[in-house]
């Protein structure tokens, strides 16, 4: 049997074969990378029964990556960001062959798709796609620009409203233009990234669109408007969830366009916090695990993606410290306790019998896009227009 | 204006130029090293951060360039649109007034150890005004958040005292990022006015005393005109703090904390921000640029006001 240290090979000496300009070349990428936050991995750290993940913070924690080190006798090293940006900048700034899959936004797969950065998979290769939602079995954006399969679901939720029912109604949730009652003056906190608050403002100006991210220039002026008008309301832009978790607790905030929040706020005690979708719709962000086309460990990869769409993996991914989110397979709800259970919202919905509740904030929602009609920096250009208006 | 203050503080301190041999291996490893420490800890990431600026983004790659359409693009939106100037100057009320308070608090503290403690316990009670820095900021920060929430401590003290009219509500304002802020600066705005005040000579004090002059008199035709110089200089330091901090005015002042300009970001959180939003690190260095420039002007200013205090006094 393979032990983790087999194939280290010894790291070359930095002696008199190094020239100046190897020397320059390794400082500027030093350099480069230090100030981009991007990690060296060590060369000779790519050996046989080791692999490189590129994702989003949480795949990393013990109970989720634990069993398939064990199993496969592996190692798996991590490189964490935060934001698609972060990830196609990490991506495109470290050598080829540097990462072996990646956990992306479901978004960013045709970014990566076009730096022809990943390999197709195929549907055959993962059973558990059975078990999983119908909209995530064959989950469209993973599809785009082709027909193939470049991505397998791994975690989703919602950016609806988490509320505290002490101040805000069932009733009121149903709807954003909520927001602007006058009560919620100086309660509301943001978190603070343009992309889910103006689509989420885009479903508020036109109801259940399915492609908020697909306006015209006058759309997105009305966008623009109804962020204006909501502005007064905003006590707190917080770039992490603990700030917006901290607010909530501290009642100096009532309510957040941030799904999830309900989960860590009951999870930690405070049961007076809930969360829907209000019937205009809401963004649904979604992370997709993906195999690196110069990837030098393909087979290690490919058993990583599969273990990554089980039910019991699955199970813990969206509990970790790192974020609270919702399972694509269905079969999650075997690792559960029924507290769990209800908290996550597998349970039946009484409003749409034969379905579960997790069912219909999914057909409520859109997935999350990028800007089409407009450039993503002319979006940014609004949302700081929107911070810096005087509230 | 810190090498003035140095040497007007340790008197005869700094040994004669020219006393020892030029070539002495001691003086070009006492030289060489300072010079090694700022060429490889300021000059070359201040280098590197200008050049980045002139660089650009093409296909989520960094591609070395010399083009000044991030300088053109900030300037397009100083005044519209992303409104940088308005953050800009939300930064500079938070920072000049918070050094202002800051300097105000700590001034008075620094005149009760060195006039009204015994010289014996000046050590005891500057080793407890610095203690603070010896915890974390952000966890001094996340305190500073619990007390003065809402619903926090000193709010559920005063209902709990009967007070409930007389409720507070700071957090998430930019009277919450002073708060933070000063927190944070008092430990070094102490030390830099203890070695300023407790060099004045005693004997021009106690010479206004014998002439007839109050205390307050004293302190201020003597004291006040001899901190001056030390006043500035941590009244600079702050200021430049202030200026490029984002940590409080992110946790406490909510992103967007009020102020008499309104509830508007912060340079330093809005850069933050945008890089969040783009990773467009050129783009960042360009706005980087931009507070390190005020950040020089602001260092300018004081020198100015020190140097003419100097001239004042000479």
């Amino acid at each position: 049997m393979a032990t983790r240290k087999q194939g280290v090979t010894p790291i070359r000496s930095f002696g008199a074969k190094t020239t100046r300009r190897g020397f320059l070349g390794a400082a500027t990428a030093a350099g480069v990378a230090a100030s981009s936050g991007l990690t060296i991995f060590s060369r000779t750290a790519h050996a046989a029964g080791r692999m490189r993940v590129l994702c989003w913070p949480g795949y990393e924690e013990k109970p989720v990556i634990e069993e398939f080190e064990q199993k496969n006798d592996c190692k798996v090293e991590f490189k964490t960001y935060i934001g698609g940006e972060q990830m196609l900048q990490f991506f495109a700034q470290s050598p080829k062959g540097t990462f072996d899959a990646i956990i992306s936004d479901a978004e960013y797969v045709q970014k990566l798709t076009a730096q022809k950065a990943l390999d197709p998979l195929k549907p055959a290769d993962f059973p558990n796609l059975a078990d999983y939602h119908p909209k995530y079995r064959d989950f469209a954006p993973l599809r785009a620009p082709d027909s193939k399969m470049w991505a397998v679901p791994t975690r989703f939720s919602f950016y609806g409203l988490s509320y505290n029912t002490k101040y805000m109604t069932e009733e009121e949730a149903k709807t954003w233009n909520s927001l602007f009652l006058p009560k919620y003056k100086g309660k509301v906190a943001l978190f603070d990234w343009y992309l889910p608050n103006m689509s989420n403002a885009s479903l508020a100006v036109m109801p259940n669109n399915q492609t908020p991210y697909d306006i015209s220039d006058g759309d997105l002026a009305k966008v623009k408007a109804w962020l204006f008008k909501l502005r007064p309301q905003i006590s707190v832009f917080s770039e992490q969830n603990q700030g917006l978790v901290n607010a909530l607790i501290n009642e100096d905030a009532w309510v957040t366009p941030t799904g999830d929040m309900e989960i860590t706020l009951i999870g930690a005690g405070h049961k007076n916090f809930a969360s829907t979708v209000p019937d205009e719709g809401s963004i649904r962000w979604s992370e997709a695990a993906a195999l690196c086309a110069d990837s030098r460990n393909k087979e290690l990869a490919l058993k990583w993606i599969e273990y990554m769409s089980g039910a019991r993996v699955q199970s813990e991914l969206v509990y970790t410290k790192g974020f609270k989110a919702r399972a694509p397979n269905m079969k999650v709800t075997k690792f559960w306790n029924e507290e769990q259970t209800k908290l996550m919202s597998y349970v039946p919905d009484p409003k749409n019998p034969g379905k579960m509740l997790v069912e219909t904030l999914i057909d409520k929602s859109v997935p999350r896009g990028l800007p089409v009609k407009q450039p993503d920096k002319a979006w940014i250009a609004i949302y700081n227009e929107f911070k810096t208006s005087k509230g | 204006m810190v090498a003035s203050l140095a040497s007007g503080a340790l008197p005869g301190a700094v040994p004669e130029a020219g006393s020892g041999k030029v070539t002495s291996p001691m003086k070009v490893l006492g030289i060489g090293l300072p010079l090694l420490y700022s060429a490889a800890f300021f000059v070359a990431p201040l280098a590197f951060l200008i050049m980045l600026g002139f660089w650009l983004v093409e296909d989520f790659q960094v591609v070395p360039a010399f083009s000044l359409e991030n300088y053109l693009d900030i300037a397009q939106h100083m005044f519209a649109k992303s409104n940088y100037a308005l953050a800009i100057a939300q930064s500079l009320w938070v920072s000049l007034s918070t050094a202002f308070l800051a300097v105000l608090v700590c001034y008075p503290m620094v005149l009760a150890i060195v006039y009204l403690a015994p010289l014996s316990r000046h050590r005891l009670l500057l080793m407890l005004a610095v203690a603070p820095f010896w915890s974390s900021y952000v966890l001094r920060l996340f305190s500073w958040q619990i007390l003065l929430a809402n619903k926090g401590i000193i709010n559920s003290g005063l209902a709990w005292a009967g007070l409930e009219s007389f409720q507070v509500s700071l957090i998430y304002t930019q009277s919450a990022t002073r708060i933070g802020l000063i927190h944070y600066l008092a430990p070094i705005l102490i030390v830099i006015l203890y070695v300023t005040v407790a060099n004045i000579d005693r004997d021009l004090i106690q010479a206004a005393r014998d002439l007839g002059a109050t205390r307050w008199q004293a302190f201020r035709r003597v004291i006040l005109p001899m901190s001056r110089t030390g006043l500035l200089v941590s009244a600079s330091f702050a200021a430049i703090v202030s200026f490029g901090d984002v940590l409080a005015g992110a946790l406490l002042g909510g992103g967007a904390g009020k102020s008499v300009l309104g509830s508007v970001p912060l340079f330093s959180n809005m850069i933050m921000s945008e890089y969040a939003s783009s990773t467009n690190l050129p783009r960042t260095s360009a706005l980087a640029m931009i507070l390190v420039l005020v950040m020089i002007l602001m260092l300018a200013a004081g020198a100015a006001l020190a140097d003419r205090n100097k001239i004042d006094a000479g």
